[in-house]
């Protein structure tokens, strides 16, 4: 019962912005265009959610991020190690990575457009690039970083060059990967919406775009304020399994 | 000495060296670009858009792209998009670097405003505020306003953690120290908080100007008009593949430009302080 | 026990190569012989080579000039004949104290059950009973180390290497970790290469004792240090504090030289 008055006293602050809200629109300081108050937010909310038309579009936005990302996870974390383990293809690859680094990501989303057009294809495909890099770095930064004295007890205890990259390694490795997934994960998010937002014909990105230019505000404050709930909830549960992974950890 | 977690075997003291051959992992990354491997991609880039697999349409000869921005350079507006796009970028990224050191100073110095803002920095984190592009234009219309608006949004947030990380870090003495000999909480922030967090604040600052650059990009992309997201949005509408991929080059070159001056910068800013902590 | 030797180490000199700056000449010549069962203790001045040593007999660097032969055999490679504990335990993290110690038994393939009673039994034998599923974040140092010997015994190689195995530790814990060690060794008799600094440690624990010069390093010079290990007063006898100091005085030229150099590496 404690920790449920913690955590309330935690996020009081925004139950207190959520009245101010809705206080100062029913107060009419402003006009309910460019404000609807939060009860009537809510209100649309649920009328998408009985609709369907929140469930069509958060299907596909979440099919698109989590394929995307999924692809992003397994090949760049592989990718990772590979480079870790093999300096041959280290010195291959890392001129690629040193220069998508710094490139701005979202500079992919008219090239994916034109090349995959408007649906589902463009958008996995712009994840899936995007994203990779976190991942890649995490891995191979964390397979760097294992201790040789790790290496060389499992070496001793019989095991050979591959099972040593499994046992010792991969685990070595997970704080960092984990790290680089985490931020894999919000920046799959931003790609997400910014490409729905602008190329799309489907999704929570185009859901927000199409409420607005009908002037349905409420509703689209209620899908802004889901689709920026799922980023605080995809992040809360990556920590999680993190602690679950990590467990080990002091 | 006792209790230590397992240390990389060079600190027992002894030369380790020649690793069995596997094992040898390269310090790679180090942003001094590898030049000789970019020539050999955009050389290999150059010779698969003219083997004739794939159409022009889809993957322009990088020498097509190249001829596009020399053109923009001479008779277009390539500066033109770069300077509006960089100007927007830089904008918000002062103003939220602004109110970033402020509230992360803040935050940090007081428990009041800690509280009220903590779940506000904890939430806000991970979400991705690019969805509160809709608002914004609603509240601020299509101009620059809403794109540096937004801009900040994004750019505030790593730059706040970080301020409030560094200054946490500071070794107490040295607060105390200054209190002792008679500081006050202004001089405190200016002259030791700030100076002590700066190598954190500095790791701030490196996140939040490519995240400024991003977000330019796509308002720009998402509203249209000048500046190279709306310069590659325009091409994508009129299919002029050359020219999105010149956009896709030119803003590479410019974030790999920043990402390195950000660096330069924090070796010249922090040449004090022992580098061995920081990631350069 | 067989005619000859059990390890021979013949000519091997080392270079370290680091990665920026010259080459160094770690060892130079090196020239030992190691009889089977024997506790041997390397010792000397930081960055003479010790360790060095003790990777290139397991396998751990590549001999590029000598030759070393485990039982007739030119070392190439690691592997569960010779077994190592490192200084900072080199524990797996992620692994529970009977998941490590069972992790040598499991690359031999041996059945899971016999895995988990050999592991148990090396458990009971260092002392770790009850602390078989915590992980090493949460044991003390000298449990760790515990925890590591008993995983490197589990699987029964016939030589044993430590490198300055009780050096992460605090001198309580040492001395009784020391006399432990004896212990065991008395119950499951290996050969031992025990690599340290410490002069009283090496004379308490060893048979012989490898006086090493400093960087380049060289055998300067080899002592037989059998005494009653058994005797509660060993300390205090006048033949070992003799013997200790004769070594310490030997070492301490070699330290001095060390530091003069102004070589890396621990002060001692």
């Amino acid at each position: 019962m404690k920790r449920g008055a913690l955590l309330l006293f935690k996020f009081l602050p925004l139950l207190i912005l959520a009245v101010l809200w809705e206080i100062v629109c029913r107060a009419g300081l402003v006009s309910s265009l460019v404000l609807p108050p939060l009860s009537a937010v809510i209100e649309a909310g649920i009328d998408l959610m009985t609709s369907g038309d929140l469930w069509t579009n958060g299907e596909v936005s979440l099919y698109r991020v989590a394929a995307g990302l999924l692809l992003a996870i397994t090949l760049g974390g592989a990718l990772g190690f590979a480079m870790a383990w093999w300096r041959p293809l280290n010195s291959l690859i890392s001129p690629f990575v040193e220069i998508l680094y710094p490139m701005p990501k979202s500079a992919l989303i008219p090239v994916t457009a034109l090349w995959l057009g408007f649906g589902d294809g463009s958008k996995i495909l712009l994840i899936f690039l995007g994203c990779m890099l976190p991942v890649t770095l995490g891995a191979f930064n964390g397979a760097r970083g294992t201790d040789e004295a790790l290496l060389w007890s499992a070496r001793s205890m019989g095991a050979g060059p591959l099972r040593v990259l499994r046992d010792v390694v991969f685990p070595s490795a997970l704080p960092e990967l984990m790290n680089g997934i985490r931020t894999a994960i919000a920046l799959s998010l931003i790609l997400l919406v910014s490409s729905e937002l602008i190329v799309a014909r489907q999704g929570f990105g185009y859901l927000i775009g199409t409420l607005g230019s009908d002037g349905a505000y409420d509703a689209m404050f209620a899908v802004v304020l889901i689709v920026a709930s799922l980023g605080f909830i995809a992040d809360r549960l990556h920590l999680a399994a993190s602690g679950w992974v990590l467990r080990w950890r002091m | 000495m006792a209790d230590v977690t397992p240390t990389p075997l060079m600190a027992v003291g002894e030369p380790t060296e020649g690793r069995l051959p596997s094992r040898r992992f390269d310090s790679a990354f180090a942003l001094s670009g590898h030049w000789i491997g970019v020539i050999l991609i955009l050389i290999a880039w150059e010779v698969f858009a003219r083997s004739g697999r794939v159409s022009p349409f889809l993957l322009p000869a990088f020498s097509t792209v190249l001829a596009r921005i020399g053109a923009d350079a001479m008779a277009g507006p390539l500066f033109l998009n770069i300077g509006l796009t960089l100007y927007r970028a830089f904008l918000g990224f002062a103003i939220a670097g602004l109110i970033g050191l402020a509230l992360g100073v803040g935050m940090a110095r007081s428990r009041a405003i800690a509280w009220f803002f903590d779940p506000v920095i904890s939430i806000g984190f991970p979400m991705p505020k690019i969805t509160f592009l809709p608002v914004i234009i609603l509240w601020l219309g299509v101009y620059d306003v809403s794109k540096v608006t937004m801009i900040v949004l994004d750019a505030v947030f790593p730059i706040v953690t970080a301020t409030i990380a560094g200054i946490r870090g500071i070794d107490h003495q040295l607060i105390w120290s200054a209190r002792n000999m008679g500081a006050r909480e202004r001089h405190l922030i200016f002259h030791v908080l700030l100076p002590g967090a700066l190598p954190q604040i500095l790791t701030g600052f490196q996140v939040a100007l490519p995240i400024a650059l991003i977000v330019a990009i796509v308002t720009e992309m998402a509203m249209g008009g000048y500046g190279l997201g709306g310069a590659m949005i325009d091409a994508w509408r009129l299919a002029e593949s050359p020219k999105l991929f010149a956009g896709i080059v030119e803003i590479s070159i410019i974030g790999y430009l920043l990402v390195r001056g950000m660096a330069l910068l924090r070796r010249r800013l922090l040449h004090w302080h022992s580098e061995g902590r920081t990631r350069g | 026990m067989g005619e000859g030797p059990q390890i021979r180490v013949a000519g091997v000199s080392h270079l370290y190569r680091p990665p920026k700056g010259r080459p160094v000449l770690a060892l130079d010549d090196v020239s030992l012989d190691v009889r089977e069962r024997e506790f041997l203790a390397l010792l000397g001045p930081s960055g003479c080579g010790k360790s060095t040593l003790l990777y290139l007999i397991g396998g751990f660097l590549p001999t590029e000039a000598g030759t070393i032969e485990v039982e007739g055999r030119q070392v190439a490679e690691p592997g569960p004949d010779r077994g190592i504990v490192f200084q900072h335990f080199a524990l797996f993290p992620w692994k529970t104290v009977s998941a490590n110690i069972r992790y040598g038994l499991e690359r031999a393939k041996l059945p899971r059950r016999e895995c988990e009673s050999r592991a148990q039994y090396f458990i009971d034998l260092v002392g770790l009973r009850g602390f078989e599923d915590n992980y090493p974040s949460q044991l003390s140092g000298g449990m760790k180390q515990r925890a590591a010997i008993a995983r490197t015994l589990a699987f029964d190689p016939k030589i044993l290497l430590m490198d300055e195995p009780f050096g992460a530790l605090d001198a309580q814990t040492r001395a009784i970790m020391q006399s432990e060690l004896l212990a065991i060794w008395r119950k499951t008799p290996k050969t031992v290469i025990f690599v340290t600094h410490d002069v009283q440690e090496a004379v308490y624990l060893a048979d012989r004792v490898a006086v090493m010069s400093a960087r380049p390093g060289r055998i300067m010079t080899l002592v037989d240090t059998r005494f009653d290990k058994s005797d509660p007063n060993l300390f205090k006898q006048p033949a070992f504090i003799e013997k200790v100091d004769a070594i310490w005085h030997l070492v301490r030229e070699e330290a001095l030289k060390a530091q003069a150099g102004r070589l890396p590496g621990r002060l001692q």
